[in-house]
């Protein structure tokens, strides 16, 4: 912070709160706001450890929270009529969930830590009471959200048109 | 009392609380008054002799003879007005008691339509403040008229005695003032009457406005209320105006009267005298015999104004309580009937004090243990039937017969051994869980057994209020002097869990350890390691403790911590010095809202001053307060560095021997052989912290804690804490589910014979909700006849009858299975058409 190290009364190195407040600066969501608001989000959050198996969200459940891997490795599955199927796998430096900061909607995945995972995790009840302070970072906030959206269907469509086949009819979702 | 026994308090007169009961102490008034008199006189008698005698014949002895005789008379004159007034107030207090007594009796039995008419308020006004009016009167209603009568008398005798011709000339005022006096008074009386009426209304009016606080806040209604009030407390201030004009009146009215008197002896005595046909010293005499003629007067007067205030509050009082009582509290002449639990209603109908009619034709016949649900649309008068079985409400037509008996032959007590009721809304009262659960039980008295804690506990497991119970016993402080019998247990416990569980919940629970510094305690808590036993102890009160002050000077850990509270500051600030106010801001952060604003300015002077330049002393005590508020594990916005936390756990190695040395008692370290005074008893089984965790592994850890201590032979006994635990003013610190639960749980340990259930489980979750039906399925059913309210429909399905209820009557009755069969009523109402 702004204090020289020379008197430096804790003598510790860098707190939680400051390695939060370096995580949102590498997220591509949060790259919007202003240096402030981020402030706030990094001390509203919360670390938080997950023990190997145990489910950050289940597939179905309401919930409304974003994790920012900070160490270990989380799976995302879906189950449909079988067994649950991987999906893909997250580690350090992932961020997941950040649709889910702007409103509580069911899951329609399934997050789980495949050994002891260490997050950084914001709920939307906080988020949305910060972002009330922030209301100029609105049109921001969404503008990266959109694109994101369309650059992930941009991605698709040049990686993945040709092996798509049956599902091209349903493509679109930056047309929403 | 067996004369006062009979009629009912209502109808009794004020008169009639003069002698009964308080016979012998009238008596003791009457031979106190009677040598009040005479020490009255006397002093008369021995003002004359000793002007015309003493000073007139020059006799020194004679002088101190009648001086001497004179002062005994006025002391025991004294000594008796203040006997007298002393058993004038035993009167009005105890008579006040019994009225009290004798009124809430009464008002405790009136009809619930008593009530629904005439808000709390005024119930409570007339009971607490009305009476004392009246029962003041009775005090002085034997006393103040006889004895002023008989001092009037007695002046007037010995007045006519000295000269009738004067006398009766002087005294002509008084017939005079009776007749002018009661004139004024009746103005006072039709004053006082508005006066109380007003009052009931005024004190009903605030009884609900404040227990209904809670809607004037959500709408924000202060003016509303204020305009309702208002209105009543102008027209109160001018009926108070009014009659106090015309008590004040009545005085004056009267000093006018008596200020007459000396007058006309000053004008015809002193005309007598000269003439030399009346001596001086019977002049004196007359003079003083004339003015001590006022007093008794005067407290005549007086008396008459509090009997006539009394008259009025005593009648309307009594007249507003006079309404009947349906059924009687309780058979007069035999213990309650044991019924069984057959159920019948013939031609039910209930209609409203407006006539509106709620219930038609009802009919049905249960079994004794027959379970029957009453469904349908609300409004349909499914609540109103049930409250009829229950006797609250009195039935308009038809009747109800409970093991074969009229209901509205039956007294209260009799429908109380026999039934219970669960209302939608259960009321808690103001006192313990045990309290409250043991209320059924306790009003039926000598007719059932007190339940034993094995009963209780059955109770709690049977209706999912055991947990609850138990979680209220583990949240309590241990009292080591309350509960110094499960000490040596809780510390057994406290051993095995960490023996064996220590390691299991290591993320959970972050034991106390001696030589480790706390992540989920303070920097206060982390040096004190114990519990403060003396105030200035506390961790939050320590920056004000010139000796810790010192102490931490001494350790070279003043400085560094007033440096770690300005980083705080400065930190918080930062981040959140533009946000408003609210919790989910401040949460996590080790100051306040309120605080924040002082440690800005504090921060401002710190940057524009020099270096070298300390803080303010009393800045750095806040500074010094904020730092020893941070702890790790919650405060996320420092990082305490290991050479930090070492010199912090010298200090706290430090500081046990400085305390044992200076200030022996200051604190109880933490010990792991010893409790751990005024923590929750959790706490003390856990010896340690417990930081947030997910609840499945809390859930997880309370159970393994519950096994130890059923192993332990402690559950019970922490239920038995639990069970002492407050439920707050109307239940207020329980959940609507757990009071739900109380109020099944209160009228099962009754074991009744008929239950009425008028939806008793809809604040319940779909588990609890389950149990309970799982409860009356299993254990009550043919044991118990049930009648339940029912609004969710798929609870209903085990009833042995379902009754559909439309528009106040009975339109179809039959098990789940013909009713679904008959797609009738229940068919349309379960949504399948």
């Amino acid at each position: 912070m702004n204090s020289p190290a020379s008197d430096d009364p804790v003598g510790g190195e860098s707190s939680e709160y400051e390695e939060n407040l370096e995580i949102l600066r590498q997220i591509d969501f949060f790259s919007g706001f202003p240096l402030e608001s981020l402030k706030v989000f990094a001390y509203l959050g919360s670390r938080r450890r997950f023990r190997a198996g145990e489910f950050l969200f289940e597939q179905g459940e309401e919930d409304a929270s974003a994790f920012a891997v900070i160490g270990g490795r989380l799976r995302l599955e879906r189950q449909s009529d079988g067994p649950p199927q991987t999906i893909r796998f997250y580690g350090p430096g992932d961020f997941i969930g950040g649709l889910s900061l702007l409103c509580e909607c069911r899951r329609l995945y399934s997050l789980r830590a495949e050994e002891r995972t260490v997050c950084f995790v914001l709920d939307q009840e906080k988020f949305a009471k910060a972002l009330e302070q922030f209301p100029a970072q609105i049109p921001r906030l969404l503008q990266t959200v959109v694109q994101s959206i369309i650059r992930w269907e941009e991605d698709f469509l040049t990686e993945m048109t040709e092996a798509c086949g049956r599902c091209l009819p349903r493509l679109g979702v930056s047309l929403l | 009392m067996p004369h006062a026994r009979r009629i009912p308090v209502v109808k009794r007169s004020l008169g009639s609380w003069i002698l009964d009961g308080n016979l012998p102490w009238q008596g003791l008034l009457l031979a106190v008054i009677g040598l009040f008199i005479a020490t009255r006189v006397l002093p008369l008698e021995m003002q004359k002799r000793i002007v015309n005698e003493a000073i007139g014949r020059r006799e020194v002895d004679l002088l101190l003879v009648y001086c001497g005789t004179y002062l005994a008379a006025v002391v025991l004159a004294s000594a008796c007005k203040y006997g007298i007034q002393v058993i004038e107030t035993l009167i009005a207090q105890r008579t006040l008691a019994r009225m009290r007594r004798a009124l809430l009796e009464h008002a405790l039995r009136l009809p619930l339509s008593f009530f629904r008419e005439n808000p709390p308020g005024s119930v409570v006004n007339a009971v607490v403040n009305e009476l004392a009016v009246p029962s003041n009167f009775v005090g002085a209603a034997v006393s103040t008229p006889l004895s002023n009568l008989l001092t009037l008398l007695a002046f007037a005798g010995y007045l006519l005695w000295l000269n009738p011709l004067l006398a009766v000339i002087s005294l002509a005022t008084y017939p005079l003032a009776m007749i002018v006096l009661p004139l004024l008074q009746r103005g006072a009386n039709r004053a006082n009457q508005k006066r109380v009426d007003l009052s009931r209304t005024f004190a009903g009016r605030i009884a609900e406005a404040f227990t209904g606080i809670h809607e004037i806040h959500g709408h924000a209604a202060f003016g509303v209320e204020q305009k309702r009030f208002e209105d009543l407390i102008e027209r109160l201030r001018k009926v108070r105006i009014v009659w106090g004009l015309f008590r004040y009146g009545v005085k004056s009215a009267n000093n006018f009267f008596t200020s007459l008197g000396p007058f006309v002896v000053f004008l015809l005595g002193g005309w007598l005298t000269i003439r030399g046909q009346l001596e001086l010293g019977a002049l004196v005499a007359f003079l003083s015999a004339q003015e001590k003629l006022y007093d008794p007067w005067k407290e005549l007067i007086e008396f008459y104004q509090v009997y006539q205030d009394g008259k009025v509050t005593y009648r309307r009082t009594m007249e507003f309580f006079d309404v009947e009582a349906p059924v009687a509290a309780a058979p007069p002449d035999r213990p309650p009937l044991q019924l069984d639990g057959r159920l019948e209603v013939r031609h039910l109908d209930f209609l409203t004090e407006t006539g509106l009619r709620l219930l038609q034709d009802i009919r049905l016949s249960l079994r004794p243990g027959e379970h029957l649900a009453l469904v349908g649309f609300s409004g349909s008068g499914k609540s109103t039937l049930a409250l009829c079985l229950a006797q609250l409400h009195a039935v308009a037509e038809g009747r109800i017969f409970l093991g074969g008996h009229d209901i509205a032959r039956l007294s209260k007590r009799d429908i109380a051994a026999n039934l219970g009721l669960v209302s939608q809304h259960p009321f808690l009262f103001e006192g313990t869980l045990r309290d409250n659960l043991l209320y059924a039980c306790e009003a039926l008295e000598a007719a059932a057994p007190r339940p034993s804690l094995d009963d209780v506990i059955a109770v709690l497991h049977q209706t999912g209020l055991f947990a609850d119970v138990l979680q209220f016993g583990l949240n309590t402080p241990l009292d080591p002097r309350r509960h110094a019998a499960i000490g040596p247990g809780l510390i057994r416990v406290r051993r095995k869990f960490q023996e064996k569980y220590g390691a299991r919940f290591a993320e959970v629970v972050e034991f106390f350890d001696a030589s480790a510094y706390l992540e989920h305690s303070s920097i206060a808590e982390n040096l004190l390691f114990g519990t403060a036993q003396r105030p200035e102890f506390e961790p939050a009160r320590l920056a004000a403790n010139d000796w810790m002050l010192d102490f931490l000077n001494r350790e070279g850990l003043l400085h560094r911590l007033v440096n770690i509270g300005i980083r705080l500051a400065r930190q918080t600030v930062d981040i959140l010095g533009n946000l408003p106010a609210e919790r989910v801001f401040f949460a996590q952060s080790p100051m306040s809202p309120e605080e924040l604003p002082r440690f800005r300015r504090t921060l401002e002077r710190l940057r524009r001053r020099s270096p070298e330049e300390p803080p303010s002393r009393e800045e750095t005590l806040a500074l010094l307060e904020l730092a020893l508020r941070f702890t790790p594990g919650v405060h996320k916005t420092l990082e305490l560095g290991e050479e930090l936390r070492g010199r912090l756990l010298t200090a706290r190695a430090n500081l046990r021997r400085a305390l044992a040395a200076e200030q022996p008692q200051a604190v109880a370290f933490h010990d792991a052989e010893a409790v751990l005074p005024f923590q929750p008893i959790l706490k003390n089984i856990l010896f340690g912290n417990t930081p947030p965790a997910p609840p499945k592994v809390q859930e997880e850890m309370l159970q393994t804690v519950i096994q130890l201590l059923i192993e332990k032979d402690l559950l019970e006994a922490i239920v038995g804490i639990g069970l002492e635990a407050n439920v707050g003013s109307h239940g207020e610190k329980l959940s609507g589910g757990q009071q739900q639960k109380l109020a099944i749980a209160r009228v099962l340990l009754k074991s009744p014979r008929i239950l009425i259930l008028d939806e008793a489980t809809s604040a319940l979750d779909n588990r609890s909700q389950a149990r309970i039906q799982n409860l009356l399925e299993t254990r009550w059913k043919g044991r118990c006849t049930v009648v339940a309210v029912v609004h969710r429909l798929d609870i209903v399905r085990h009833y042995d009858r379902i009754a559909v209820m439309k528009a106040g009557k009975i339109v179809e009755i039959g098990s789940w299975q013909e009713l679904m069969e008959r797609k009738g009523a229940l068919y349309e109402l379960a949504g399948k058409r």
